[in-house]
């Protein structure tokens, strides 16, 4: 079990993880840095979908180097999207990845994805977990969805839930503990969170989803600290031990993501799973090092 | 653990407090034989509130012994029965019974908020078995007053029923929230219910029970059938409660005991300050009897 982003590469070298990463347009500077430095640990190779002139040049003004990536150039970042997607499809590559990147993320490798014909989604729910490593807790947690879904319904969260258990479990966490948060820890009908929080705990406990135990509704102090719950009088296997945080809704989520990362030092490796393959979608307000950490993360969906 | 319901019967006899039961409306035949044949055993104490000549008339046809009983004559359904429930604030009498009076009419003076007798949010129907099958006597509710009771109702009937098994002396009951199948399902509400009322418990918002559901019957009563579905559940197999999801599935239940299993339940309503009995004329004589000596017993070490 790893309880640090930094032990990830050892983790996955150890397990001789192999992959290949697609990048959709390519031609960005901080993407390539983060590639270039991913290449380097053997986890994953490299193909960049995009503009060849304008990436060599990155290549050439850090004096990165180029041996060992393939290029194939596409200055259209649309079509770029779809021949990534069909690499993926083709399992010529496993994990794909944006590159020229927004403030907000990128919606340009969504519609190739979910595209009916040549899409990867399979009609599964697709969903964005955000691991951190926090100075204050004991180990690696995850929060989920900060991206994709808006807000889920029942369905939707089972489906959230099982995707983040399915990652978690990558890390050698056989049954993940799951929390799911709403603003108080008592069932309230006049508040849907709580509702889907007791179901979801039901559901796990008979099987519905597997693999994992549940407890909502929780607020967010008794999900991450076992006294805060105790003083509530609130018994729970996943109070204080958490290893998932399911929010209600992508507000939520966001600034809890947020609130981690400007207040509580952290360190985050963040991926969509769902689709056939792992998709990292970083956006400009990323730092190097989650760039880094979310292309290995992705890598580690491929562990047995 | 309690097995039998005889068990829960205090043996009163000739003792002192005794309780008095107020009949609303006692003129009917099969009202009077239970009502008679618990005097004259001694559980209770009765006064007669209704149509005087009609109470003597049937008696006299059927040889009911009424010499013991008080007769108050009041031909006016209505107005016996809010004389019934003054003179449980009184403290005259200490269990309501309906007799020949129509559901709402009985109940209306109980239900007022001035000088009614309720004590919880709602009133409730819980009917105590003892099945040949099943290893203690249990309740199953609510079979007789609330159609189609929403989460809050639910939580209510729950409280309701807990209440009065903690009453019986068992201490934390285990409650299995019945529903069709023991997954949760969208689009089944008894299920979701189930679930929310497991959680409720589990948090402290239900007290003095342990809550599981939802369950379908199978695996409420049967523990090796819980195991077979790999369900793992602290009620599974040995539930006190039973909460029907509604009015439907409670009856349906009920009345399969009654005839299939040949089971003679003891039925009251709770949720009122006083035990109150709303037999319904399918019910046997031992029914009602059964109905009275439970009513009698309450809260009587």
């Amino acid at each position: 079990m790893i309880k640090r982003l930094s032990d990830l590469e050892q983790y996955l070298r150890e397990r001789n993880v192999k992959t290949r990463l697609v990048v959709v347009a390519a031609q960005d500077e901080n993407v390539i840095e983060a590639v270039v430095k991913a290449k380097k640990t053997g986890i994953v190779d490299v193909t960049l979908v995009g503009n060849q002139k304008i990436i060599e040049d990155v290549f050439t003004q850090h004096n990165y180097d180029l041996s060992g990536m393939d290029i194939i150039n596409e200055e259209n970042n649309s079509l770029a999207g779809v021949t990534a997607v069909r690499l993926i499809k083709e399992k010529k590559a496993h994990i794909l990845m944006n590159g020229q990147e927004s403030y907000f993320g990128a919606s340009l490798i969504s519609k190739p994805i979910l595209d009916k014909q040549n899409g990867i989604v399979k009609g599964k729910t697709m969903s964005h977990v955000a691991v951190f490593e926090l100075e204050n807790y004991h180990k690696l947690v995850a929060i989920t969805d900060v991206a994709v879904n808006i807000a889920p319904d029942l369905k939707a969260k089972a489906a959230i839930i099982s995707n983040a258990v399915f990652l978690m479990r990558r890390f050698g966490i056989e049954t993940p503990k799951v929390a799911v948060l709403a603003a108080i820890e008592v069932v309230n009908d006049k508040m849907p969170a709580t509702m889907d929080a007791a179901m979801l705990s039901k559901m796990a406990q008979r099987g519905q989803i597997k693999n994992c135990i549940i407890d909502g509704p929780l607020a967010f102090d008794n999900a991450i600290s076992e006294k805060s719950a105790l003083q509530k009088g609130i018994i729970s296997e996943v109070s204080g031990d958490v290893d998932i945080l399911l929010a209600p809704d992508i507000e939520t989520a966001g600034t809890l993501y947020q609130s981690f990362m400007f207040f509580a030092n952290a360190h985050v490796a963040s991926i969509t799973v769902g689709a056939s393959a792992p998709v990292v979608l970083t956006t400009k307000l990323d730092t190097l090092e989650t760039r880094f950490n979310s292309i290995l993360l992705s890598a580690s969906t491929y562990l047995t | 653990m309690i097995t039998k319901l005889s068990d829960i019967f205090v043996k009163i006899g000739a003792r002192k407090d005794r309780k008095k039961i107020a009949v609303v409306a006692a003129h009917d035949e099969h009202v009077l034989d239970a009502v008679t044949a618990a005097t004259k055993q001694g559980i209770v104490d009765a006064v007669l509130v209704g149509d005087r000549e009609r109470i003597r008339e049937i008696a006299d046809i059927h040889q009911f012994d009424i010499s013991a009983c008080e007769i108050i004559d009041e031909k006016e359904n209505i107005d016996a029965a809010a004389l019934a429930v003054r003179m449980i604030h009184e403290g005259t009498a200490h269990v309501l019974m309906k007799g020949l009076v129509d559901t709402p009419t009985f109940l209306r003076p109980i239900l007022q908020r001035e000088g009614g007798l309720r004590t919880g949010d709602i009133l409730s129907s819980v009917a105590i078995f003892e099945l040949k099958g099943y290893h203690k006597i249990f309740a199953l509710t609510d079979g007789g007053l609330n159609i189609a009771p929403d989460l809050k109702t639910k939580v209510s009937i729950l409280r309701n029923g807990v209440f009065f098994m903690n009453r019986l002396g068992i201490e934390m009951p285990k409650v299995a929230v019945l529903g069709a199948l023991e997954f949760v399902n969208e689009s089944m509400t008894a299920t979701i219910d189930g679930a929310l009322l497991s959680k409720m418990a589990q948090r402290g918002q239900l007290k003095h029970c342990i809550v599981d559901g939802p369950l379908s019957f199978d695996n409420a009563i049967s523990a090796e059938s819980a195991r077979f579905k790999g369900i793992e559940s602290e009620v599974a197999g040995d539930a006190d409660i039973l909460l029907a999801p509604n009015i439907e599935t409670a009856n349906v239940l009920y009345k399969s005991f009654v005839y299939l299993a040949k089971a003679s339940p003891a039925a009251i309503i709770v949720g009122a300050s006083v035990p109150v009995i709303l037999t319904s004329r399918a019910d046997s004589e031992v029914v009602k009897l059964n109905s009275i000596s439970l009513a009698a017993s309450v809260g009587m070490g």
